[in-house]
């Protein structure tokens, strides 16, 4: 589904990210890279199989969409270099060319040589490319930028006839900014309260949708 | 006698009455009757008869109503053990007799000559120590295990067994140890074990998980488990199964010559004997069920409205008769009043201050989210007579004796007879007293329950309560739980666990799956390195991260909540707890209740809710989180009879009289359903078509019949239903109108295929998924903090449905997923019964009655807030639907304006 903002066409993908066709850029926020593993490290049995199929629907994403540039508006990792973030090495050495972005978010917590290492740009507070800026939590105050963010994991729940409802994670346009949905399949869902003018795009199996 | 015993091993029997035992000749036997004599008190036979088994050698069961003793039953019995021990040691040897063919049987050969080696050592010793200062060296420490399921019983428990130990100068000392003990008593304790230790199955469970436990058991006599029939149907009684097949065995490898009885004490319920089978369900012991043969009396009244108008037709606060209670409260000494929820119990105390305000000082509040002080002071001034009157929710319902409580009051349906029995016996606890209860309907219907608990407690027809199998969740913490502590060999726990009742099933490719989940984290084939749970070192198994340790004791249990947040005053002093999500939607300057005080919201701090007295006089009441109890399937049948009895004016009931004018309306609107009838009805309203069926089959087994034919319309055309139910019936309710008629009704509603159709219908992901939730907190998937205590590591945040998910998608062959699915399956859809109750529809007169308004019958149904979907349309196509709808609402709203 492709929708206007701020002037710009921007392509809502349902594998929850958004493709910026005119810098060629895909954006995708809260990657969680390596939650499995800390979480296995822990004590706690989650399969390794999570990780690969973040990685795996990435790999997907870069080549259905013609992308120079992968950014990630924070959290890409969970918490510190574990054998995910290693299958994430593996995986960025098949793509030396393509460029990844991180804003940092609260979890980011690498070393910054593990993220030159990973071949990652990193800025810590927000990036401004015109006419978005790109940060992980929204900003407490609102300028001309349109403010795109991840961090809180948007969900909404859709309500029908005879009391049915059904909850999906979406990509959640308010006023000033957009918030990402959580790419990491290993995440949960917050369901966001909607406000006048708030847009919803939830994200169902299938395809994208307005709601 | 001692030959034929000995010939069968593990028989239940009842002993042949009034021959003279050899107990009765005992010292210690003379000693408690002289004791009891002092006291002017006699025991009751089954008291005797406990004692004269046990003293056989006897683990087993004591069924007795409350308040005849059925402490002393057992706890005498020990008690005169020991005192025979002292007086004659050789005594104590003969006593253990009986038993012996049994464990020569059991062991082997060559032990034989082992025992008799230790038999005279024993009485080599004890001969040359007969003084009571040398005694205490050698043989001191724990000898008997008290389980409780309740902490508010331990302390009384104490005070009892201490007076006795105290009037038969005994040097015992009696223990508590449960998640109110202070930390410094735990402490002295793991120094010096008490004789007498008075546990939670959760703080059984916290004791192995420390180290060296082993040496605690060595001179344990014996386990009790009290109330047992409370733990029997919950994870908990598994948690206290393999507790006691621990022990036992840690006490069978030091000294596999010494006897552990295993008794239990349980209210009278359904199948008494499997309740003995599932705390004793060893071969090696001698075991029997020891029945009281007296009879509790007891008084039910039910409280009526002065007009049946006044009562609404649903609902489940029944506050508006609140003024017929106050009569009874002070016509009474101290008066129990039993709600169904802790919210009800709020309001209950709220409407009852204001109703009269002279009761303030003499009510108070008791439920399971109060700080534990204040329950105490509540429980302490119940005792003195105090208290004129205190609300409560189950939180009170077990065996703490109040002598001054001489009325109880139930508001709204208890669900079942054995509850509604078990809190009846709340009052007039002494022997010989009377229970006197009031049974006070939050709506109409609810006086024919009301009629039909009446009977059925005439007719002793009282549930039976199923015991937990298989349950991997709580035997994946036991095995970290063990790890923690001393550690285990997955051999010997095996053969232990493999024992209990609740895995007497268990296949060692479970097993084994279950030790790779806990050592490796997974059962693929990808060796997860980083995986650090459950290690071998020194050959047994170990949990070596002190974190992963310290988390697991934390959550040690299997009773899962919402995650709770302590309320606490500015100036120092807990209030009790409330739910986070209910807290989050405080704002400062908010009131709400709590502990029956209006208490102004200021701050969360340090993961605590600070807050200061209101000045005013109402506020909102929390909402807790909790199960709802469904209807049981003796009382349903007992209701279907009592509608039949209305109508026909065939009863002796006032409560049907009174509720005469409400089923006349009914018959009036629509229909009242004969014994042999089945009513539906068919309501259209601008909601959508409502389609209502009334089976009186309880809240459980509706829930499954209506998935059942909403899937079986769902075959006849693509439809989506949400669906509501209560106790009496269930609704279907579709923006489609629904393919029915009274063709197909019966065929709707049919038996065969039942199995197939019910895979097909249940939404068995969605069940699953809920069943998962507690799984995941128990199998420590899930942490879900304690309350008050802040989770340190946010990065472990996560939450059982996602978990859910995750196994679904990539661990398919996952145990815990599989549990999941069984407890859906088997908890709650309860397939037999719901046969039965398709058999006996399809044997009615099916009565269809459309109409378009409401009904008295389906009113409750209506306004149930608890909704489930049920759909065989495709998820793409229901979305594109309520969408739609959704848009045509909004441009319609455009036009209107």
């Amino acid at each position: 589904m492709i929708v206007e903002c701020s002037g710009e066409q921007l392509v809502l993908s349902k594998e929850r990210a958004v493709y910026w066709r005119r810098e060629k850029m895909l954006i995708i926020s809260d990657l969680h890279i390596g939650k499995s593993a800390h979480f296995r490290k822990s004590g706690i049995q989650v399969p390794h199989t999570v990780g690969l199929t973040d990685l795996q629907r990435l790999t997907s994403l870069v080549k259905e969409y013609l992308t120079e540039v992968l950014l990630v508006t924070g959290d890409m990792f969970h918490n510190n270099m574990n054998s995910d973030a290693n299958a994430f090495l593996e995986w960025r050495s098949r793509y030396p060319v393509l460029k990844v972005v991180l804003v940092k978010g609260n979890h980011d917590a690498l070393k910054n040589e593990d993220y030159e290492a990973l071949g990652i740009e990193v800025h810590n507070k927000e990036l401004l490319c015109a006419p978005f800026r790109f940060i992980h939590d929204k900003p407490r105050e609102f300028d001309s930028y349109y403010n795109i963010t991840g961090h809180v994991h948007p969900g909404v729940v859709i309500y029908g006839r005879a009391r049915q409802q059904l909850k999906f994670p979406c990509f959640y346009f308010a006023e000033h900014c957009l918030v990402m949905p959580a790419f990491s399949v290993f995440t949960g869902l917050k369901i966001v309260k909607p406000e006048q003018g708030d847009r919803f795009y939830a994200i169902t199996p299938e395809k994208v949708l307005k709601v | 006698m001692e030959k034929s015993r000995s010939a069968k091993p593990a028989v239940l029997k009842k002993r042949t009455a009034d021959k003279p035992l050899p107990l009765e000749k005992s010292s210690g036997y003379k000693q408690v009757m002289q004791w009891l004599k002092s006291g002017r008190k006699k025991p009751f036979k089954f008291q005797t008869d406990a004692w004269a088994y046990y003293a056989e050698g006897y683990s087993g069961l004591v069924n007795a109503p409350t308040g005849f003793g059925k402490t002393f039953s057992l706890f005498l019995a020990v008690v005169i053990d020991e005192l025979n021990k002292r007086a004659d040691p050789e005594h104590s040897n003969t006593v253990i007799k009986s038993p012996v063919p049994n464990l020569q049987q059991q062991i082997g050969k060559d032990l034989k000559e082992d025992f008799k080696d230790l038999a005279e050592d024993f009485n080599k010793k004890s001969g040359n120590t007969k003084k009571t200062t040398n005694r205490k060296k050698q043989d001191a420490g724990l000898k008997l295990i008290w389980i409780t399921p309740l902490r508010s019983l331990a302390k009384d428990l104490a005070r009892a067994m201490r007076e006795v130990c105290e009037e038969l100068q005994m040097d015992w000392t009696v223990g508590v140890r449960n998640g109110d003990t202070p930390q410094n008593e735990k402490l002295k304790q793991k120094k010096q074990m008490p004789e007498v230790l008075i546990i939670t199955p959760e703080s059984m469970h916290l004791l192995l998980a420390q180290k060296s436990t082993f040496n605690y058991f060595e001179h344990l006599q014996c386990i009790v488990a009290d109330e047992w029939h409370e733990l029997l149907g919950s994870k908990r009684g598994v948690m206290a199964e393999l507790a006691i097949s621990r022990i036992k065995g840690l006490l069978k490898a030091q000294h596999p010559e010494r006897l552990l009885r295993i008794w239990g004490i349980s209210a009278t319920i359904g199948n008494i004997e499997q309740a003995l089978d599932v705390l004793v369900p060893y071969e090696d012991v001698l075991k029997t069920i020891i029945k009281a043969d007296i009879e509790k009396k007891i008084v039910i009244r039910s409280i009526m409205p002065d007009h049946i108008d006044m009562l609404p037709w649903a609902g489940h606060l029944g506050h508006k008769l609140a003024h017929k209670l106050l009569p009874i409260i002070y016509k009474s000494k101290t008066t129990l009043i039993f709600t169904n929820t802790r919210g009800q119990a709020e309001l209950w105390y709220q409407t009852l201050l204001a109703k009269d305000e002279n009761l303030a000082g003499l009510l108070a509040i008791h439920h399971g989210s109060i700080d534990h002080e204040l329950r105490n002071w509540i429980e302490e001034s119940i005792h003195t007579g105090a208290l004129k009157a205190v609300v409560s929710t189950s939180s009170l319902d077990l065996g703490v004796d109040f002598k001054p409580v001489d009325t109880v009051v139930q508001i709204g349906s208890p669900k079942g007879v054995a509850r509604f029995l078990q809190r009846a016996g709340r009052s007039g606890h002494s022997p010989h007293e009377t229970s006197k209860i009031y049974f006070l309907p939050t709506h109409a219907l609810e006086l024919v329950e009301a009629a039909a608990i009446k009977e059925a407690a005439r007719t002793q027809d009282i549930e039976s309560r199923e015991p937990v199998v298989m349950s991997f969740d709580v035997l994946i913490q036991y095995l970290v739980t063990l790890a923690v502590g001393d550690g285990f060999d997955d051999e010997q726990v095996f053969f232990e666990v493999k024992q209990t009742h609740a895995f007497r099933e268990l296949l060692p490719q479970e097993w084994s799956w279950i030790m790779q989940f806990i050592t490796t984290g997974g059962d693929s084939l990808t060796a997860y390195n980083e995986f650090s749970k459950v290690s071998k070192v020194d050959g047994l198994w170990k949990v070596e991260s002190r974190q992963i340790a310290l988390r697991h004791r934390l959550h040690i249990g299997t009773i899962v909540s919402d995650a709770m947040i302590k309320v606490k005053y500015l100036t120092g002093g807990f209030v009790g707890m409330v739910e986070e999500s209910f807290v989050s939607k405080m704002k400062p300057g908010s009131n709400f209740t709590l502990a029956g005080r209006v208490l102004e919201f200021i701050m969360i701090k340090e993961m605590m809710v600070l807050v200061r007295k209101s000045k005013q006089k109402t506020a909102m009441s929390p909402s807790w989180m909790g199960g709802r109890i469904s209807l049981t399937a003796n009382l349903g049948a007992i209701l279907r009879k009592k509608y039949n009895e209305t109508l026909y004016k065939q009863h002796d009931d006032e409560e049907l009289d009174f509720i005469l004018p409400l089923f006349q309306r009914q018959a009036k609107v629509s229909h009242v359903p004969k014994d042999d009838e089945f009513l539906i009805e068919l309501i259209n309203t601008k909601d959508g078509y409502h389609f209502f069926a009334y089976p009186f089959e309880g809240r459980q087994v509706h829930e499954i019949m209506a998935s059942l034919v909403a899937y079986r319309l769902g075959r006849l055309k693509p439809i989506t239903f949400s669906i509501a139910m209560n106790d009496y019936g269930f609704e279907l309710l579709s923006e489609q109108p629904i393919p029915l008629d009274e063709e197909n009704i019966k065929s709707l509603f049919s038996p065969d295929d039942l199995s197939a159709d019910i895979i097909a219908s249940i939404n068995a992901t969605e069940m699953a998924r809920r069943k998962f939730r507690d799984i995941a907190c128990i199998s420590g998937l899930v942490f879900q903090g304690y309350p008050g205590k802040y989770v340190a590591n946010k990065h472990l945040q996560s939450s059982a449905a996602l978990f859910f998910n995750v196994f679904s998608d990539y661990d398919k062959h996952n145990l815990l997923l599989r549990q999941a699915y069984d407890e859906a399956f088997y908890q709650q859809i309860e397939e037999p019964r719901l046969a039965a109750a398709l058999h006996r529809i399809q044997a009615s007169k099916v009565v269809i009655v459309k109409t378009d308004s409401y009904t008295p019958l389906c009113f409750p149904i209506k306004v149930d807030s608890l909704r489930d979907n049920m759909s065989s349309e495709e998820l793409s196509q229901r979305i594109e639907r309520m969408t739609a709808e959704a848009e045509k609402k909004n441009t319609r709203k455009k036009n209107d304006r």
